[in-house]
C-alpha cells in the first residue's frame, strides 16, 4: 500500500474548531473559583528594591492577597533552575520568581497581587508602592565590555557571561595566502516576538495530595514540569502541565518564567486555582526578545571569486538573565559555515550581559543573523571583485557530490556537524529561473521611467532541523477503532494535529478523520522536550511512523490468528483488516482492539501482548539540514526612501514534504517575519533601558497590504536521517529574508551606493542614502 | 423625555436587556466574562491587533448595516439599539461553515488560530457589504488586524474567494438571510428614550437628543463624553484611569447627521470617520486617500471626526487635512453656540480651546471652489494603521498659472496641528509654470516649523520631507507629473498571479 495521505495538502484537522471560535487557550479555561493574578513591575532597568508597600494594595476591592517573594519562603527561595547549564555559565544567572534584591530591566515582576478579578488585581497592583535605589544602567551593547561600563549585574566583575568559540583549518594560513582579505562590521537588531496571544497561566495546587497543576501558552510544557519540580522539590510524577491551544509561540514561550513560577507559588499558598493572562504591555517589558548583535568579521576570498575563510568576534546581547543558557548564542555558531564550503573558519562570540529583557531564541534562533552577515559578506566579495552576487555562491557553494558533507563544526553534543543532503546550486539556479533574473535590467529601466528604483536582492541559507534527543509518540487503536496519537510536542499554530495524523493514517490504513492527536500533556504522555529548533516533523513524526507501524504489525499479527490467515495475505483499509482477494474475510481495527483490550477470565488472542498500542522514540542522533535560496525585489522611492517589496520568491528544499499546504504556510509566514526584521519591527530602548517602542502603534508588525505574495517552490532532497526523510520546515522561510530584502535596497541604491551593514533600515536611512540629485 | 435604565441589544434574534453593569465595561469584557462567549480574543485590548473585532449591525436606511469593531476598546453602552454578531455566530446550527470560515480552511488562513476569530469578522463584514471585492478592499479591511503566522496572502485569498463566489443573496449565509427580520427588531429598538444606566455618581448614559445632552453634560460637567472610545478605551484598558461617569453621543438625534450644502459639508460631532469617507473623497480623491488610512476599519467604524478633534489628539492625520480646507468647528455649552476656525482651536500640545461643559457640535468643511486644487500626503513607516511622521495638506487657489492664495497645514511637525504661514504668503504670486519662484516657499516651509526627533522621524527628515511634500504638490499641481509619483496615492496592491 502506497502512501495516500502523507504529501498530500490535505485541509488541516483544526481548523473548524479555529474558525469558529472554538479555540481553547489558556484564557479560555476558568477552573472554579479561580482568582486572578497581576504583578507590578520595575519600572527602572537597573536598581536596588529598598520598601514595596503593600499596605493601600491589600485594602482595594476584591484583593486576596500581595505577595514579595519574602511571602513565599515555606515552599521556594532564591533563583530559578537553569533551563540548559552550559559548563561556561558560572553563578545563578536565573530569574528569581518575584525580584527580591536587585532588578535589573525595565517590566521585571517585583509584586503580585491576587484578586477576584484582573481587573481588581491590576488597579490594586497600581496602588503598590515602589522604592527602588537606581544603580547605573548597561544599556549599550557595543561598550557594555569596556572596563569602567556599568555592569549589569552587581554581583559579577564584569558583563561578560562566557565567551564561546568555534573553530576549523588553517586559519591564519588561509587568510595570509587569500588574494583578499574584506572586513566589515555588522549590526542585527534585537525585536520582538509577538505571537498573537500573550503568554498565560493557571495553577491549581492540592495541598493535602501536594500535586500541582497548570495550563500554560507554552512550547515546552515538560521544561516547565522538569523545572518548577526541581524548584518547588516535587516529584515530576506530581506536576502535571499541559500546553492547550498556543496563539503562536515563535521561540520565547519555549522558555520558562519567573511569572510561570510566581502562579504557581500563588496557588500552593492560596489552595486557590490563580490564573494569569500576561498583558500586551507586559509582553513587550517581559517577554524574552530576539538579539542584539554586532559581528565584526573579516572575509578571504579568491581571485574567482570563492570564498575561502571567514573568522571574527560577534558581540552578543544576552540582557540580563540567561534563563536558557547559552542557547541563542551557540545557535550561532552552529549556522556557520552556512552553504559555504569553506577552508577555514574561527568565530569568537561574546555573550554580553544587559540590563534589557533576556534575548533567547525567536523564529530561526541567531540563524537569521549568521545568514546575514554571510550573505553580506557574499555580496560584499561580489562588489569588490566585480562579479555577479550569483557567480560568488556558485563557486563557493558545498556542491552535492559532496554530500554528506563534513563541515568542521560542532554539534551541541560535540559530535561532528555533517550536513545530509541537498543541492545548493540548484536551489540558486532555480529562485533565479522564477524570478526572471535575466529580465531584471529591462524591469530596472521601466522603473526608472517611473522615477523609482528597483533592486534585485539574493540571499541563501543551510538551517540544522529536527534537533535531538527525541519528542516521543504512543499511537493507540480505541475499542471503536479511533487511532489516537499522544505525543508530548507542543503546537503553536504547525499544524501537528494535521500532520501527526497523515502519517499515523497512512501506516495503519484508516481516514484522516479516523485520527485524533493529543498533545503536550504531561499527565498522558510521559516526556518531551519542546517545540523549537524545526525539530517536530522529524523527532515526534518519525516517532509516529514507528509506533504505527508497530501497531501495524500486531493488528495484523492479531487479524492473523483471529482470520486464521498468513500475515502477509492481509492488508488494511479504512479501518478493516482483511484478506487479500477475500475481502469478506475481515475483522476491523476496533474489534482487535477490544480482544487486546482484555476480557475477565479470556485469554488474549495468541499470546499477544495487550492494547492495540505501541510507544516509539525515534531518537534524532544527528541534525538534518534544510536550506534554501531567496530572490525578491524592491522598489524605492528616492524622495522619501519607501521601500515596497514587489515580487518574493522562495526556492526551499526541507526533504520529503509531510503536507505542502502546510509547509508552504510555515514558510510564507517566516518570510514575512523576515521581512518585519528588515524593514519594520524595532524596539528601542533609551540609554537608560527604557523601551521607548511598547505598543503595536509604535512597534510596526508587518501588516496585509504591504505584505508581497511569497512564492515558493521546492526541491526534495530526503534525509537517511530518519525513516520519513523529512527535514523541519519552521524557520527556514525568516532565516534567509532579511538579507535578501537588504541585498536588494543595496541594489536599488546601486553599485556605487553604501554597503549595508544592518537590519532593520528605516526609510529615512534609504533616503539618506540616495543622492537624489544624480537620479 | 423618557427615560430607559438598561441598555438593550440584539443577539442571535433575541432582544437582550443588561440592566446593571460598570460605565467603563467593554464589550470585549462582556463577552468573555459575563456572557461566558470566549471565542472573541483579547491580543492587546488597545484596538490595534483586531483579535477581538466584532461586527456591529445598524440600520441605514431602512437596511441593517454591518460593520466591524474593537470589542475591547468599544464599551458595552455604545452597542444599545444594535446588532452584535460575534464569531460563534456565523456558522449554521447545524455546523455548517459561512461561506468566509470555508475559504479560510481551504486555503489555510489559520495557523496558530488566535486572530483568526477577529479576522473572521473582518472579512465577514466585508462579505455583507455590496460591491466588487478586489485584493486592495480586502488589504484596506484588514488594516485593523495583525496576524503573525500567515504572512496574511492565504487570509486575503480567501476573502477574495469568499467574495467572488458571493452572489445577491448571499447562500450559506444566514445572517443576510434574516436581515428583513432583523431590520424589524431593530427598528423596534428604536424608541428615542435617554438611555441611563447607574447613579448619580457612577452612570453611562446615552441621551437620545441634543437638548438631554446638553443638560445633562451641564449637570455633570466632569462626565467624560464619548463618541467611538478609541482614544477614550484606551485610558480604562491601557492607562487605568477611572472613568465614573461617561455619556455617549451616539445616540443623540441629529448628532451623527452630515449635511450636505452648496458650499460644503456640516459633519455632526458623532458621525464616525466612516461616515463620511464617501463625502470626504467627493471632495478630493486624496482626501479620500487620508481618510482610507486613519486607522483602520475597526477605528474608523467607531471613531468620530469629531472626538479626533474634541480630544486634541497630536497625531490625528485628519485636522490638517481639515485645516487646509479652512474647515471651521462649532461648539456647544448649554444652549449657547459659538463658532471657530479649526485651528484656532489647537492652542498647545493637549491643550484646546473648549471649556468644561462645552462638546463638539460640528465641524463645517467647505467644498473646493472652481480654481482650488488640493493635495494631502501622508508619510509613515507602515501604510496602514500608523501613526505619521509627517503629514501634509495644501489647498491652492490658482488664477490661471499664478497662485493667489495658499493653505498649508502639517502634522507631525509641531506639538499641534499647524499652518506654514511662512511658505503660504511666499506662494502667493507664484506661478506653476515657473518654478523659481517657488523658491521662497520652499525655503520658507523650513522655517515655519521646528520639528522634533523621535522614533518616528529626525527633525532634518521632517523638515526635509515637508519642503519635499510642498515641492512635489507644486510639480503634481503644475502637471508635469502623474498619480504614480504620489507618495499617498493609491499603492498599488500585488495582484500577481500565483
Amino acid at each position: 500500500m502506497g502512501a495516500r495521505l502523507f504529501g498530500a495538502s490535505v485541509q488541516r484537522l483544526e481548523d473548524a474548531r479555529l474558525v469558529t471560535g472554538r479555540g481553547r487557550y489558556v484564557d479560555d479555561i476558568h477552573p472554579a473559583g479561580v482568582v486572578h493574578a497581576a504583578f507590578v513591575r520595575s519600572s527602572l532597568a537597573h536598581g536596588l528594591i529598598q520598601s514595596i508597600d503593600t499596605s493601600v494594595a491589600r485594602t482595594m476591592p476584591g484583593v486576596l492577597a500581595v505577595y514579595v517573594m519574602s511571602d513565599f519562603a515555606a515552599f521556594a527561595s532564591g533563583p530559578l533552575p537553569q533551563l540548559a547549564p552550559h559548563p561556561l555559565i558560572q553563578g545563578p544567572i536565573t530569574y528569581e520568581p518575584l525580584a527580591s534584591g536587585e532588578v535589573r530591566h525595565v517590566g521585571e515582576a517585583i509584586a503580585m497581587v491576587l484578586a477576584t478579578s484582573r481587573a481588581e488585581a491590576e488597579d490594586a497592583a497600581e496602588r503598590i508602592n515602589l522604592d527602588i535605589e537606581p544603580l547605573p544602567v548597561a544599556a549599550d551593547l557595543a561598550h557594555a565590555l569596556d572596563p569602567d561600563a556599568p555592569k549589569a549585574r552587581s554581583e559579577r566583575a564584569d558583563n561578560r557571561l562566557a565567551t564561546l568559540k568555534t573553530a576549523f583549518g588553517d586559519v591564519a594560513g588561509t587568510f595570509a595566502r587569500a588574494d583578499h582579505v574584506l572586513k566589515e562590521t555588522f549590526t542585527v537588531h534585537r525585536g520582538g516576538c509577538h505571537s498573537m496571544e500573550t503568554r498565560g497561566v493557571i495553577a491549581t495546587f492540592d495541598a493535602d495530595d501536594r500535586r500541582l497543576e497548570m495550563w500554560t501558552s507554552s512550547q515546552s510544557p515538560y521544561l516547565v514540569r522538569r523545572n518548577l519540580a526541581s524548584y518547588f522539590g516535587l516529584d515530576e510524577s506530581a506536576v502535571r502541565v499541559r500546553a492547550p491551544d498556543v496563539g503562536g509561540g515563535f521561540g520565547p514561550k519555549a522558555a520558562v518564567y519567573p511569572e510561570e513560577a510566581a502562579v504557581a507559588l500563588a496557588a500552593m499558598m492560596t489552595g486557590k486555582p490563580v490564573k494569569w493572562i500576561e498583558d500586551r504591555s507586559e509582553h513587550f517589558l517581559a517577554t524574552t526578545q530576539q538579539r542584539d548583535q554586532i559581528w565584526e568579521l573579516e572575509v578571504a576570498a579568491s581571485n574567482d571569486g570563492r570564498l575561502l575563510g571567514v573568522r571574527g568576534r560577534c558581540l552578543h546581547d544576552n540582557g540580563a538573565y540567561a534563563p536558557y543558557g547559552a542557547i541563542l548564542p551557540a545557535t550561532a555558531l552552529g549556522s556557520f559555515p552556512g552553504p559555504y564550503a569553506l577552508e577555514a573558519l574561527d568565530i569568537s562570540i561574546d555573550i554580553v550581559l544587559t540590563n534589557l529583557v533576556p534575548t533567547t531564541p525567536v523564529r530561526g534562533a541567531s540563524r537569521p543573523s549568521v545568514a546575514f552577515v554571510l550573505e553580506r559578506l557574499a555580496d560584499r566579495v561580489a562588489r569588490h571583485l566585480g562579479l555577479p552576487r550569483e557567480e560568488i555562491r556558485r563557486r563557493s557553494f558545498i556542491r552535492v557530490e559532496q554530500m554528506p558533507y563534513v563541515t568542521g563544526t560542532k554539534a551541541r553534543d560535540g559530535s561532528p556537524i555533517s550536513y545530509d543532503s541537498g543541492d545548493y546550486t540548484a536551489a540558486l539556479n532555480l529562485v533565479l529561473d522564477k524570478i526572471d533574473a535575466d529580465g531584471f535590467a529591462a524591469r530596472r529601466a521601466e522603473a526608472a521611467s517611473r522615477g523609482k528604483l528597483l533592486g534585485l536582492g539574493l540571499a541563501s541559507c543551510v538551517e540544522d532541523t529536527g534537533l535531538g534527543p527525541f519528542e516521543g509518540a504512543t499511537v493507540r487503536v480505541s475499542s471503536r477503532g479511533r487511532v489516537i496519537v499522544t505525543t508530548g510536542a507542543a503546537s503553536q499554530g504547525q499544524g501537528h494535529q494535521t500532520t501527526l495524523a497523515q502519517i499515523a493514517a497512512d501506516a495503519l490504513g484508516v481516514s484522516l478523520e479516523n485520527v485524533s492527536v493529543e498533545a503536550a500533556d504531561s499527565g498522558k504522555f510521559p516526556l518531551g522536550i519542546s517545540t523549537i529548533a524545526s525539530r517536530v516533523a522529524v523527532t515526534a513524526g518519525s516517532s509516529v511512523e514507528l509506533a504505527a507501524q508497530q501497531v501495524r504489525r500486531k493488528a495484523l499479527k492479531t487479524a492473523s490468528h483471529l482470520l486464521e490467515a498468513a500475515e502477509d495475505d492481509l492488508e488494511i483499509e479504512n479501518g478493516v483488516v482483511f484478506v487479500k482477494g477475500a475481502s469478506d474475510v475481515k475483522v476491523t481495527l476496533a474489534t482487535l482492539a477490544q480482544s487486546l483490550a482484555g476480557t475477565a477470565g479470556m485469554r488474549l488472542p495468541g499470546g499477544i501482548e495487550p492494547d492495540l498500542a505501541a510507544t516509539a522514540y525515534f531518537e534524532s542522533t544527528a541534525l538534518t539540514f534544510a536550506h534554501g535560496s531567496n530572490a525578491c525585489e524592491v522598489e524605492v522611492d528616492p524622495e522619501t526612501g519607501d521601500v515596497r517589496i514587489t515580487r518574493y520568491v522562495v526556492a526551499h528544499d526541507c526533504g520529503r514534504l509531510i503536507n505542502p499546504l502546510i509547509v508552504d504556510g510555515q514558510i510564507r509566514g517566516g518570510v514575512i517575519h523576515g521581512i518585519g526584521n528588515a524593514l519594520y519591527e524595532r524596539m528601542i530602548h533609551d540609554d537608560q533601558g527604557q523601551p521607548l517602542t511598547a505598543t503595536y502603534a509604535d512597534y510596526l508588525l508587518p501588516m496585509a497590504s504591504e505584505m508581497p505574495n511569497i512564492e515558493i517552490y521546492h526541491l526534495e532532497s530526503p534525509s537517511p536521517r530518519n525513516p520519513l526523510g523529512v527535514k523541519g520546515a519552521g524557520e527556514g522561510g525568516t532565516i534567509p529574508a532579511a538579507a535578501c530584502v537588504i541585498s536588494a535596497i543595496e541594489d536599488a541604491i546601486g553599485p556605487g551606493g553604501t554597503f549595508l551593514r544592518h537590519h532593520p533600515i528605516s526609510f529615512e536611512e534609504v533616503a539618506g542614502l540616495i543622492d537624489t540629485r544624480t537620479i | 423625555m423618557t427615560m430607559r435604565s438598561s441598555l438593550r441589544y440584539l443577539h442571535r434574534g433575541e432582544i437582550r436587556d443588561v440592566s446593571h453593569f460598570g460605565p467603563m465595561t467593554t464589550l470585549l469584557d462582556h463577552l468573555r466574562l459575563e456572557r461566558g462567549l470566549k471565542g472573541t480574543k483579547e491580543g492587546c485590548n488597545e484596538g490595534d491587533c483586531g483579535a477581538c473585532t466584532v461586527v456591529l449591525g445598524r440600520l441605514v436606511d431602512g437596511h441593517v448595516s454591518y460593520r466591524p469593531v474593537n470589542a475591547c476598546i468599544q464599551l458595552l453602552g455604545q452597542i444599545d439599539g444594535e446588532e452584535l454578531i460575534t464569531i460563534e455566530d456565523l456558522a449554521a446550527s447545524d455546523g455548517t461553515l459561512h461561506p468566509v470560515q470555508s475559504a479560510m480552511v481551504d486555503l489555510h488562513g489559520s495557523q496558530c488560530g488566535y486572530c483568526t476569530p477577529g479576522i473572521v469578522m473582518s472579512l465577514f463584514a466585508l462579505y455583507q457589504a455590496d460591491g466588487p471585492v478586489g485584493r486592495s478592499e480586502v488589504t484596506d479591511q484588514l488594516a485593523g488586524n495583525l496576524c503573525r503566522c500567515t504572512g496574511y496572502r492565504p487570509i486575503v485569498d480567501a476573502a477574495l474567494s469568499a467574495c467572488a463566489a458571493r452572489t445577491e443573496n448571499k447562500p450559506g449565509d444566514h445572517v443576510a438571510s434574516k436581515s428583513a427580520e432583523t431590520a424589524v427588531k431593530l427598528a423596534s429598538l428604536r424608541d428615542g428614550a435617554d438611555l441611563f444606566v447607574g447613579s448619580q455618581t457612577s452612570f453611562f448614559a446615552a441621551p437620545a437628543s441634543i437638548e438631554s445632552l446638553a443638560t445633562l453634560y451641564h449637570q455633570h460637567p466632569d462626565a467624560i463624553l464619548v463618541a467611538g472610545a478609541t482614544d477614550v478605551g484606551l485610558w480604562i484598558t491601557k492607562q487605568l484611569r477611572q472613568l465614573p461617569k461617561i455619556i455617549h453621543l451616539g445616540r443623540v438625534v441629529g448628532l451623527a447627521e452630515v449635511h450636505e450644502t452648496a458650499d460644503g459639508l456640516t459633519i455632526g460631532a458623532a458621525a464616525t470617520f466612516s461616515d463620511v469617507e464617501a463625502h470626504m473623497t467627493a471632495i478630493d480623491p486624496d482626501l479620500g486617500e487620508v481618510w482610507r488610512r486613519i486607522g483602520s476599519k475597526q477605528v474608523r467604524a467607531s471613531g468620530t471626526v469629531g472626538g479626533n478633534i474634541a480630544n486634541g489628539s497630536p497625531i490625528g492625520d485628519s485636522p490638517p487635512a481639515l485645516i487646509a480646507l479652512d474647515a471651521t468647528l462649532t461648539l456647544q455649552k448649554g444652549d449657547d453656540t459659538r463658532k471657530m476656525p479649526l485651528e484656532a482651536y489647537f492652542i498647545a500640545y493637549g491643550k484646546q480651546d473648549r471649556k468644561p461643559g462645552e462638546f463638539v457640535r460640528s465641524i463645517h468643511v467647505p467644498r473646493l471652489k472652481p480654481h482650488q486644487v488640493f493635495r494631502a500626503y501622508k508619510i509613515s513607516k507602515r501604510f496602514d494603521q500608523d501613526i505619521s511622521a509627517v503629514m501634509s495638506a495644501f489647498r491652492l487657489t490658482l488664477e490661471g498659472d499664478f497662485i493667489r492664495e495658499a493653505r498649508i497645514a502639517f502634522g507631525g511637525m509641531a506639538a499641534t496641528p499647524k499652518r506654514a504661514h511662512g511658505a503660504e504668503k511666499a506662494l502667493v504670486g507664484a506661478s506653476l509654470a515657473d518654478e523659481a519662484s517657488w523658491a521662497a516657499a520652499l525655503a520658507a516651509i523650513r522655517a515655519d516649523f521646528t520639528p522634533l526627533s523621535d522614533m518616528r522621524a529626525s527633525a532634518t527628515y521632517r523638515s526635509d520631507t515637508a519642503a519635499a511634500l510642498l515641492e512635489k504638490a507644486l510639480i503634481e499641481i503644475a502637471g508635469t507629473s502623474t498619480h504614480a509619483t504620489r507618495v499617498t496615492g493609491h499603492r498599488p496592491v500585488s495582484e500577481a498571479a500565483e
